[in-house]
């Protein structure tokens, strides 16, 4: 059915996946320990899904994504401590800054690809790590940059909700992460997503055909850029605080590694990947001191046996319980 | 047992499991859980298996505080400073937990201590980072470290007293807040002792490889090398001025050192001859540090260290202070501990009122030779002890 006519299976298929991605949403805080937990996964999904976007879709390899991040945690802290800004314009805020970091650095790199484009991003990072520690005044340096509000949503002079309990900040984050993941699913769906997956697939042909690569690619940069700053100024608003750790190499491993782990060209799978390696960080941690290295144990049985990350292990499973065959694209389950 | 006395029996027991909770805590005293901040795994798990050993000792004083079970959860920072900052959210929004001690990264112990306080907590830390009692202090948050002032004044000043010939100093510093904050200390010094500061090797925290900048401090012929970094830079600098022979050419002091288990890492052979700041060595004489090495030999089989003396310390001075108050309150506990005075591991201690910051003891060791060892742990000799600390008024604290 689906080989003749895949559209009404796509939308199916499309509707389905947001229905689960709003039941994960509203199921993720009861199940869990505490609505901060959940909140914590949010954030990551967020920053993983806005990974994904690059490596999933368009085959960037980044570990430039902890300055995005950090960018916004930074840049919203400050709008909010110094300039009194609200929420919503702190957001835009971060946005911005990631964004316009994310162009500086797409621009340079995509000069270069593979190695060299890796090389550069990681290049960046050091860079960004550096500068922030450097400007200690402004950042706080390496004992982070303390007292940041979580302002309440606001219209005027009339304040619609408080966000300093963590259910409503968890409220707030979940329907931001909605709205973020259905742009993100638009914006693959559109002619633009099939693009970004076309050079992907085959960039000197995706050049030949007439695309002017280097735009598609510093675009994609800027829009994940832009959701990973959104996701550093959320957690900066969860903590109150923004450790320096936010900007550095680490983070960008940590984002790496959770879009591997939840499987590229998924983005339900970047909240698969976020929630994982964030849970078993909280239960590992009491169990042994060295969970690191079963996070390596991890991280290698996914990339050796599981090709599409958990998303894709689950997908076959249930096709495999289904007795149907496995979607030959992974972004099958993308299409609108 | 009668049959009649069995169904009465049993019909109670059904009735209390009928209870509502609320009810049945009625009956049953709820435990009191004191909150242990610990880097149990990442990079400082170390550091954190050592203070939640001290942690234990205290809590294990009090079976019962107030007539309530005292129940001890260790929250695991993992090292990391966001993870430590929303553990503790958690804690105080799900359990009600108020009462926090520990941290071992400043960023960590700066943001909880933010948390806490907003919370109406008490949270003590034996962190680094003077803004705890500095700027960034809060009426819930204790200190009991010696601040960079009080290390660097109780290790150079007596140094320069035991070196009247030594006149050109020269610094390796790392690249931050603390190091800044060791190396303005150890420039004052030197400038009202008339010394000349020959020259300084800034580092970064990254830094592991250190031969150029004792190249520099060799090229610049001082009398004293004074070591302002700490923790894995500080063992990796000795390791490496030992190897360029740099003992042979100048005495060497390092400011903030980790104590007996920095010390057991390095070994004799490193430390020899070698002047050593701490906070806490495990041979002083006091009451409390006799009663403490053997509580700590007896259950451990080891000497105390310095993360497990600072948090057993620490954890014990509040859990007295909630029994000597008769409250679990914090506010009420917070304000009997300032300005309170207790027997501490290195002797007579007390909170000071204005800023929170424990008054105490920092002590100068040398480095002894293997072969005047007495044990495998008798790495070192107390040369001076004392206590310097910068007025309240300078700290940049204003308690609200």
């Amino acid at each position: 059915m689906s080989e003749k006519n895949p559209l009404p299976f796509a939308k199916t298929q499309s509707r389905s996946m947001l229905l689960l991605v709003v039941a994960v949403l509203i199921g993720l805080p009861l199940v869990l320990p505490s609505a901060t937990l959940a909140t914590e996964i949010l954030i990551f999904a967020m920053a993983a899904l806005a990974c994904n976007l690059l490596l999933g879709y368009t085959g960037l390899l980044s570990f430039g994504q902890g300055i995005f991040f950090g960018a916004g945690a930074y840049c919203a802290a400050l709008l909010m401590i110094h300039l009194q800004l609200g929420l919503f314009s702190a957001l835009l805020g971060a946005a911005l800054a990631g964004g316009f970091l994310a162009f500086l650095v797409g621009a340079l790199a995509i000069r270069r690809t593979g190695i060299y484009f890796v090389m550069l991003t990681l290049a960046f990072s050091q860079m960004a790590y550096f500068l922030t520690y450097t400007l200690s005044d402004w950042t706080g340096g390496d004992n982070g940059l303390l007292n940041v509000p979580r302002p309440e949503i606001r219209i005027g002079d009339t304040v619609l909700m408080s966000l300093s309990d963590a259910r409503y900040f968890y409220a707030f984050v979940a329907v931001l992460f909605l709205l973020i993941f259905i742009g993100a699913r638009r914006v693959i769906a559109s002619p633009f997503g099939s693009t970004l997956m076309a050079i992907r697939e085959n960039e000197t042909r995706a050049a030949a055909i007439g695309y002017d690569t280097r735009h598609f690619k510093i675009l994609v940069f800027m829009l994940s850029g832009a959701v990973t700053g959104i996701a550093g100024a959320l957690y900066a608003m969860l903590l109150h605080f923004v450790p320096l750790s936010n900007i550095d190499l680490a983070m960008s491993e940590n984002i790496l590694i959770m879009t591997i782990v939840g499987g590229t060209g998924s983005l339900f799978g970047s909240l698969l990947g976020a929630g994982s390696i964030v849970l078993l960080g909280e239960f590992l941690s009491d169990l042994w001191p060295r969970w690191l290295m079963l996070l390596g144990v991890i991280l290698i049985l996914v990339v050796v046996f599981m090709r599409g990350g958990l998303w894709g292990g689950f997908s076959s499973l249930y096709e495999r319980i289904k007795g149907q065959r496995k979607p030959s694209l992974p972004t099958q389950e993308e299409l609108p | 047992m009668q049959r009649r006395t069995l169904l009465k029996a049993s019909l109670a027991a059904a009735g209390a499991l009928s209870l509502p909770l609320g009810m049945r805590h009625a009956f049953a005293a709820e435990p009191f859980t004191f909150y242990g901040l610990k880097s149990m795994s990442g990079a400082f798990a170390s550091y954190g298996k050592f203070a939640d050993m001290g942690s234990r000792l205290a809590v294990e004083q009090y079976p019962q505080l107030l007539g309530r079970p005292l129940n001890y959860k260790v929250i695991d920072t993992e090292g990391n400073a966001g993870k430590a900052v929303r553990k503790v959210q958690e804690a105080i929004a799900q359990d009600g937990a108020r009462f926090f001690q520990g941290c071992t990264l400043s960023s960590s112990a700066l943001a909880v201590a933010k948390e806490v306080d907003k919370a109406g907590g008490v949270f003590m830390t034996p962190v680094g980072a003077d803004e705890v009692t500095g700027k960034d202090c809060n009426k819930a948050t204790f200190r009991w470290s010696v601040p960079t002032y009080g290390a660097v004044r109780e290790t150079l000043v007596p140094l320069i007293k035991r070196l009247p010939e030594a006149k050109r100093w020269y610094t390796i510093t790392p690249q931050y807040v603390f190091g800044e904050a060791l190396l303005d200390g150890t420039k004052q010094v030197l400038k009202e002792h008339g010394l000349e500061h020959v020259g300084n090797s800034y580092h970064s925290l990254q830094e592991q490889e250190f031969s150029g900048y004792l190249t520099n401090a060799i090229a610049a012929k001082p009398d004293v090398l004074v070591l302002l970094n700490f923790g894995s830079q500080s063992s990796n600098t000795l390791r490496q001025a030992v190897n360029f022979g740099i003992k042979e050419r100048m005495k060497v002091l390092l400011v903030w050192s980790a104590g007996l288990d920095q010390f057991q890492e390095l070994g004799s052979d490193i430390l020899e001859g070698v002047y050593l700041g701490a906070q806490y060595w495990h041979q002083v004489d006091t009451p409390l540090n006799r009663e403490l090495v053997k509580i700590t030999k007896a259950k451990y089989g080891i000497n105390p260290t310095y993360p497990l003396a600072a948090d057993y310390i620490s954890t014990k001075v509040m859990l007295d202070t909630i029994a000597a108050t008769g409250s679990f309150d914090g506010p009420t506990v917070a304000k009997a501990m300032q300005g309170l005075s207790y027997e501490g591991p290195t002797g007579p201690e007390s909170i000071r009122a204005g800023d929170h910051q424990v008054i105490k003891d920092y002590y100068l060791l040398i480095g002894k030779p293997a072969d005047q060892m007495s044990d495998k742990d008798d790495l070192a000799q107390v040369v001076s002890s004392g206590q310097s600390f910068a007025p309240v008024q300078d700290t940049g604290c204003v308690l609200g």
